[in-house]
């Protein structure tokens, strides 16, 4: 009988579940060369306000919030509003100052520069 | 009774830890047509809503990186089929990392629920959703009916 109990008090502490946008990890491709990591990301429907970057502490995270309008009736829907949150961890060499973005097409272009320490350096062998 | 229904609440607690856990690890797993790959082979082609407002359907389809000059699409009474091909956007000289995002080519026909007039139709490509107002036939649209 006091497990019953329980059970009711224990429903009533969940909150209720208000319509949340699902949070998405987005696609990405990362490249890579000498002097810059490049990393490309899947965000459509996501307005170039509507993204954030942070980079703290070697951790690179993105997020975009994408609202789809119902007009009408719907018949059908198979995609919905969503909030793309992914985070990743970058190397220390990264220049936070000229991380540089662009937005085309719904894909998010991160271009991360090295810093100059970080870039490959060829040593010279000398022969004495 | 009661002791096997208790059975059954800490059975469902534990999954629901675990649950939580995998959510927070994953954020989206399990959800359908969501993680998995851009487009589910089920579907056969880019995810698309279809609205209809009255007097037109508004069909919205998900084409991330894709230029309009990659897309087709062919209407003709209540048919609409969307083709379209996905290039690659690896940059030259870089090697990669990680690839996720995919190359392809789709083709996607839909049955609408009226036919439309193919003359009215009109596509905008923003943030890589396409955007298609396809206004419904004369005969197709709803008539107010008047009570004599």
């Amino acid at each position: 009988m006091s497990d019953r109990a329980d059970m009711v008090k224990r429903e009533e502490s969940m909150p209720e579940r208000s319509r949340e946008i699902p949070a998405v990890a987005p696609f990405v491709d990362i490249y890579e060369n000498e002097s810059e990591i490049l990393l490309h990301a899947d965000m459509p429907g996501v307005d170039k306000n509507d993204i954030t970057i942070n980079v703290d502490n070697g951790k690179l995270s993105l997020g975009g919030v994408r609202k789809i309008e119902t007009a009408g009736a719907v018949q059908w829907e198979e995609f919905e509003s969503v909030e793309y949150q992914r985070t990743f961890s970058v190397p220390q060499s990264i220049d936070i100052g000229k991380i540089n973005a662009e937005l085309k097409n719904g894909v998010l272009c991160l271009h991360l520069p090295k810093s100059e320490a970080a870039k490959p350096r060829r040593i010279e062998i000398k022969t004495s | 009774m009661g002791t096997r229904w208790s059975e059954f609440e800490r059975m469902f607690n534990t999954m629901d830890l675990l649950q939580n856990r995998m959510n927070r690890l994953y954020p989206g797993l399990g959800r359908t047509g969501v993680f998995p790959s851009i487009w589910d082979v089920s579907q056969g082609g880019p995810r698309a809503n279809l609205y209809d407002s009255g007097d037109h359907l508004k069909m919205l389809i998900e084409v991330p990186g894709i230029a309009k000059e990659d897309l087709n699409i062919k209407v003709q009474g209540n048919y609409l089929e969307i083709s379209g091909s996905r290039k690659s956007d690896a940059p030259e000289g870089y090697s990669a990392q990680r690839v996720e995002r995919g190359t392809t080519e789709f083709t996607r026909s839909v049955t609408l629920p009226s036919d439309v007039d193919t003359n009215k139709v009109e596509a905008h490509l923003t943030n890589g959703i396409l955007t298609l107002k396809l206004p419904k036939a004369e005969t197709a649209k709803p008539k107010q009916i008047s009570i004599g």
